[in-house]
């Protein structure tokens, strides 16, 4: 009999071990596969640039002063060096995993910093800068230098030449600063949008309303707003958000306002019922404590209620730009996949949600990129979990 | 000797269950009146009826008159806010709101608008001198309320119920959560506040009541079985249900 006790209870127990391994497996390798394929590409540059590369037509005009600097210290062996243009080349890849040749230094009195750009004629203080693309080097009396023939062939050509037609280069592009700015944005209007809403319903479900059968219909309607899946919400964003600022508005089609407000009614649901939950756990004690001072319900609600409520409508904040940061299907309706880097809450862009899956339908999908956001998307959505914890730790400490 | 409430044919019904039947009782200025009983005799029911802190549970049905100064608090257009602003109330387990020692004095005085810092400051000054918390708080008065201990918590909240400068203070079991010695200092309170105020308290303690009451009523199963002065209750009890209980045979 208690043989037979023992292997149940191991059958179950190595079931339960069973399960959380596979768990714990699976998330891990989510993890892994996320940060190998991105974590070559992250720097801080990448959080900083532009997605879409800068076009540079420039030109050198009257008598050059060569530049004397010798080799610098540190070169690698894919970097090759110009003493006469004083400026160091590399073979290496681009954020989208092209083949590139990039410039890695210029000496101080390389002529190579004083430029005439060609698009530009105005600009005084004009040349190549580190970490710039060298796309092209035309020369006069020969053939043009080109990134198919690699750093060395280029610095080569360059070397023997005295002077040059024209250089073209671009910045490094690939940067995800609009995308970052664009969820900034979205996440502060549709916070603006659905957070007082949201906490006022609340408030009026758990503290002001009749409790009949009115109210539970409607506590009800919230509960399954919040299984909807996005895309529903996307589609009544295109049908009604997006009609709605091309009207009132200098947008003319899917904008930052129109995703934002599609969000926000995205976020209403989970804001209401994670504050109405809040709300719940409020002693009663207090509200009696207040009324029996004779303060009216108002007052308790919003000077001893609310206030106590406060931690969790914060960990509820946290959560929703959570779900904001992770939510990509609605937004490719009410917002559109366009990259951009001017960013306008009036005109088209990308969250880095939406970014990431703008990358994966391009031909070829740069995945490697596209695991880079999605690692800087994970550390987002950690440091927000760590901080809901530490709320959540100091709010049950008060009441101890 | 000047009534302060006086209770007519009271019924009170949660749903379909009576909880008080037929209540007629008088509650006289300056006096401790002590409410005592088994568990479930509705005193602390009767108690919530005098400041209408019944009027929370939805179920509730009162009919009588409960009449403060004349007048029946359960009128339809009664001022129930100006009623708890003379009748304050202490419960059963402190509940000091978790905030400052100064704010939970000042929240009563606030919510009737008073802004002045000057006069709240005054207020919170002689409301925390008559509850005998003071000299343990006067350093500390912008510190959480939650760091004091339950007694001086409890304490707290009279001050609390004091600051609004109450005719009546009703105690819910005010001692039953706190030590003995947190204990005496709350009867020790009581005695000295009865000077100003009225109090009316439920207890579970007949040593308590027959220790600081001046008239104390005898609540079975929702009726009034007797309501004498407390000396006349406990030592020549008239009903022989009084005589049992505080004898301990039952209850």
């Amino acid at each position: 009999m208690s043989n037979k006790r023992k292997r149940i209870d191991l059958l179950y127990q190595g079931l339960t071990y069973f399960a959380s391994s596979i768990a714990v497996i699976a998330l891990s390798m989510i993890f892994i596969y996320v940060f190998r394929n991105g974590s070559d590409l992250l720097d801080f540059g990448l959080l900083v640039n532009d997605y879409h590369a800068e076009y540079y037509n420039a030109d050198i005009e009257g008598n050059i002063t060569y530049s004397t600097t010798p080799a610098p210290d540190g070169l690698e062996d894919n970097m090759y060096y110009s003493d006469k243009w004083g400026i160091a080349f590399e073979d290496t890849e681009n954020r989208e995993g092209k083949n590139v040749i990039r410039v890695v230094y210029i000496a101080e009195d390389s002529p190579m910093r004083d430029l005439n750009d060609k698009n530009n004629e105005t600009s005084d203080t004009f040349g190549i800068e580190e970490g710039n693309i060298v796309t092209a080097i035309k020369f006069d009396d020969k053939a043009s230098a080109l990134p198919i023939y690699g750093a060395e062939h280029m610095i080569n050509e360059l070397d023997a030449s005295d002077d040059f037609r024209e250089i073209v280069f671009t910045s490094l592009g690939g940067g995800i600063r609009g995308s970052i700015i664009s969820t900034l944005y979205v996440i502060g209007m549709s916070l603006l949008f659905s957070l007082p809403i949201g906490v006022f319903t609340a408030i009026y479900l758990n503290e002001f309303a009749p409790k009949n059968r009115v109210t539970n219909t409607l506590r009800s309607m919230v509960e399954v707003l919040t299984g909807v899946p996005s895309i529903i919400f996307g589609l009544m964003g295109l049908a009604v958000f997006v009609p709605l600022t091309v009207r009132y508005t200098s947008a003319t089609s899917g904008n930052l306002i129109s995703g934002s407000l599609t969000l926000g009614v995205i976020l209403l649901p989970v804001i209401i019922r994670a504050t109405e939950e809040s709300l719940k756990v409020v002693p009663d004690a207090l509200r009696n404590a207040s009324l029996a001072l004779g303060a009216n319900h108002t007052q308790t609600t919003f000077k001893v209620v609310l206030p106590n409520a406060l931690p969790g409508i914060m960990t509820a904040t946290l959560l929703a730009i959570g779900r904001i940061i992770g939510e990509s299907a609605a937004l490719i309706f009410a917002i559109g996949t366009a990259v951009k880097d001017d960013i306008s809450i009036f005109g088209k862009s990308t969250t880095l949600a939406v970014h990431i899956w703008s990358l994966m339908t391009d031909e070829p999908a740069n995945i490697e990129l596209a695991s880079t956001i999605a690692v800087v998307i994970l550390l987002i959505v950690l440091i927000l979990n760590i901080s809901v914890k530490l709320i959540s730790m100091r709010y049950r400490k008060r009441y101890e | 000797m000047k009534t302060v409430f006086k209770i007519e044919n009271l019924d009170l019904f949660y749903g379909e269950f009576q909880a008080l039947k037929n209540i007629s009782l008088e509650i006289e200025k300056n006096q401790v009146t002590a409410l005592i009983g088994p568990s479930g005799c509705g005193k602390s029911t009767f108690l919530r009826c005098l400041n209408r802190m019944n009027d929370l549970i939805e179920s509730c049905k009162i009919m009588g008159d409960v009449a403060y100064h004349d007048e029946n608090v359960y009128d339809r257009d009664y001022d129930v806010i100006g009623l708890r602003t003379k009748v304050g109330m202490v419960f059963q387990n402190p509940n000091p709101f978790p905030m400052s020692i100064y704010d939970n004095i000042a929240y009563g005085p606030r919510c009737q608008g008073i802004k002045d810092k000057k006069r709240l400051d005054e207020i919170v000054h002689t409301s925390l001198e008559k509850a005998a918390l003071i000299d343990e708080v006067k350093d500390r008065l912008n510190d959480s309320a939650m760091g004091l201990s339950g007694g001086q918590q409890q304490r707290l909240c009279i001050a609390r119920a004091i600051a609004m400068e109450p005719e009546v203070i009703l105690m819910d079991e005010p001692t039953s959560a706190l030590d003995p010695i947190a204990t005496l200092k709350i009867e020790e309170l009581m005695n000295d506040l009865k000077k100003d105020y009225t109090i009316v308290i439920v207890t579970h303690s007949m040593q308590q009541a027959a220790r600081i009451s001046d008239k104390t009523a005898f609540f079975l199963m929702g009726e009034l079985i007797e309501v004498d002065s407390t000396d006349t209750i406990f030592t020549q009890p008239k009903n022989q249900k009084t005589e049992d209980y505080i004898t301990g045979r039952f209850g």
